[in-house]
């Protein structure tokens, strides 16, 4: 009989950020030095997450999928059951993979009653970040980024892999919303609502924007 | 005997707990067969994660008739998808939303769904399940929210009764909401045309079906394939952009400049009761639809390959064809008691039958 091993619960929590200030809602954060702006939500999906212990050995807890809200508190810490151990290593991926996506209604995380499912293009946003921008051509100065799209080339979902001084029980990963802005034209590009190249380099954006907090 | 007593009261006892432990089976729901018709390809809906139940079937019902679906209360899914119209908007090319607003397109009719892997005239919704949400949440159409809509549900008793018996408990979800829609849907067949007795050898065409089918045969088949007279491809058939609606079909979804202005072939079982045509109902009668392949067809880049030469058709074929059309009205599905609104079906007269006059 293989003997059970031994096991513990790890809790990842995710510290959502706009460059190096802490992002709440309705705060105003500058970008670029040029333009400000107020974040009202800003929601994305962390799924099939693995970590890879201190012996290099990659561990696969059972996939679930979480919704992670900046209006949400208790959806900022995520915990997973995992075998005791050393980890250096955490791996996920931001999104709904695409088996998700295709196969009716879910419940949960993925109920489609967070309103991040598209109903008239079947498929989940995998992330959303909306707001009002000083340089914003468009009502009440608006941006509304929703990022969907999980066909071949329109692919949003991105992997993310993060190395971390060994941790057992918990850890800390920033998120930073400001990285979302890179090469986007708020005045050209206020609004994205539908998978394509648009969706595309915002997901190559966020793919970039995890880090792995430092502890003080 | 001194013991006769208590082993007829032990006797009793078990009989009594075998009787509970069977209660338990009796609320279970009960199995409903899918039943495909003879000589039909197998279903694509996954019936394994979404059985049939006699009692889930009656929950969709009600949810599909239930007008506190939508915001103010007045529209429910049976408000637009009339049974008398093979379900879609009667003689609407689109149809009233919440508000006094419209919607872009014509209601299709809704039938033989469990075979249909996409829905919507672009495609767009690649699941049943999921085809409900677009209706409900639709500023144009219902207007509500899922929140609400949950939240709505869960405040009926009677709702969370019918839930538990659908799905063994009083839970009441997004998935099991438009589960049980689905299932409801799942037993809109309509198989038993004139032409479905005549394929099966129970009935026969008169003259003007027969040469209507021998021309359908010819010049409609490769779209309209047999046996859901639909091949559930996207074709461009010449219908030239509203300037208003601005519609460009499947490259909406898929973004790719050669499905601009594609649409669903739609079905046309119970074509006669399915006017208006055309995605945005444009066409008033088979008539103009046909006088539209032959003459004002608007060829363009992604016209079908079938069509570039428009459809030649005489007077005289047209007049053929449109029999053997009406060959596809299925008057049992039109009338099935069990896809009426609760409560008016089993009494309900009868409305005419076209082919039993």
């Amino acid at each position: 009989m293989v003997s059970a091993q031994k096991k513990q619960t790890l809790t990842i929590r995710f510290n959502n950020r706009f460059g190096n200030e802490q992002l709440l809602p309705e705060q105003t954060y500058s970008l670029n030095n040029t333009d400000t702006l107020v974040v009202n939500r800003f929601k994305y999906y962390i799924s099939n997450i693995q970590l890879t212990n201190t012996e290099g050995k990659t561990i696969i807890p059972e996939n679930q999928y979480f919704l992670v809200d900046i209006a949400d508190e208790k959806s900022l810490s995520i915990q997973l059951n995992i075998p005791e151990g050393k980890y250096t290593g955490i791996r996920f991926l931001l999104g709904v993979d695409s088996i998700r996506n295709v196969s009716g209604v879910q419940t949960e995380a993925l109920d489609p009653l967070h309103g991040m499912f598209w109903t008239w293009n079947s498929g989940y946003i995998m992330a959303k970040l909306e707001g009002t921008a000083s340089s914003s051509m468009i009502a009440g100065k608006q941006f509304t980024y929703h990022i969907g799209g999980f066909r071949k080339h329109h692919n949003t979902t991105r992997l993310i892999q993060l190395q971390s001084p060994a941790f057992t029980d918990s850890i800390t990963i920033i998120a930073d919303a400001a990285k979302w802005f890179n090469g986007i034209n708020i005045s050209k590009e206020p609004v994205c609502h539908s998978p394509g190249t648009l969706a595309v380099r915002f997901a190559d954006n966020y793919s970039k924007m995890f880090s792995i907090a430092v502890k003080e | 005997m001194r013991y006769q007593k208590t082993i007829i009261a032990l006797l009793l006892l078990s009989i009594l707990c075998t009787g509970w432990m069977y209660m338990g089976n009796y609320f279970a729901p009960t199995p409903v067969r899918f039943l495909v018709p003879k000589g039909w390809p197998q279903p694509v809906y996954n019936f394994k994660e979404n059985p049939l139940t006699k009692e889930g079937i009656e929950l969709g019902r009600q949810l599909f008739y239930d007008t506190r679906l939508s915001k103010d209360g007045t529209i429910s899914c049976g408000t637009c998808h009339q049974q008398f119209g093979a379900f879609n908007t009667y003689d609407h090319p689109l149809s009233h939303g919440f508000n006094n607003s419209l919607t872009t397109r014509n209601a299709p009719g809704l039938f033989n769904l469990a075979w249909q892997k996409e829905f919507m005239w672009d495609g767009g919704i690649n699941h049943l399940d999921l085809q409900p949400l677009a209706p409900i949440t639709a500023e144009n159409e219902m207007a509500e929210s899922l929140v609400t809509v949950i939240k709505k549900l869960q405040a009926e008793k009677e709702y969370r009764k019918l839930f538990k018996a659908a799905f063994g408990d009083e839970t009441i979800n997004t998935q099991r909401l438009t589960r049980a829609i689905s299932q409801f849907l799942l037993t809109f067949i309509s198989s038993n045309s004139k032409y479905d007795r005549v394929k099966m050898g129970l009935d026969s065409f008169i003259l003007p079906e027969k040469l209507g089918y021998e021309i359908f045969q010819k010049k409609c088949v490769s779209c309209h394939t047999e046996p859901f007279f639909t091949d559930y491809s996207y074709r461009n058939i010449g219908m030239p952009v509203d300037p208003f609606l601005k519609d460009l079909g499947r490259m909406k979804i898929t973004s790719e400049s050669n499905d601009s202005l594609k649409f669903r072939v739609p079905s046309l079982r119970n074509v006669m009761r399915t006017f208006p045509y055309g995605h945005d109902g444009r066409f008033f009668s088979v008539l103009s639809v046909m006088e539209h392949y032959r003459k004002n067809m608007v060829i363009s880049a992604t016209t079908d390959s079938l069509l570039r030469n428009r459809l030649p058709l005489s007077n005289f074929e047209i007049g053929q064809l449109t029999a053997f059309l009406y060959t596809l009205t299925d008057s049992s599905f039109l009338q099935n008691p069990h896809l009426a609104a609760p409560g008016k079906g089993i009494s309900t007269t009868a409305p005419a039958d076209i082919h039993n006059k």
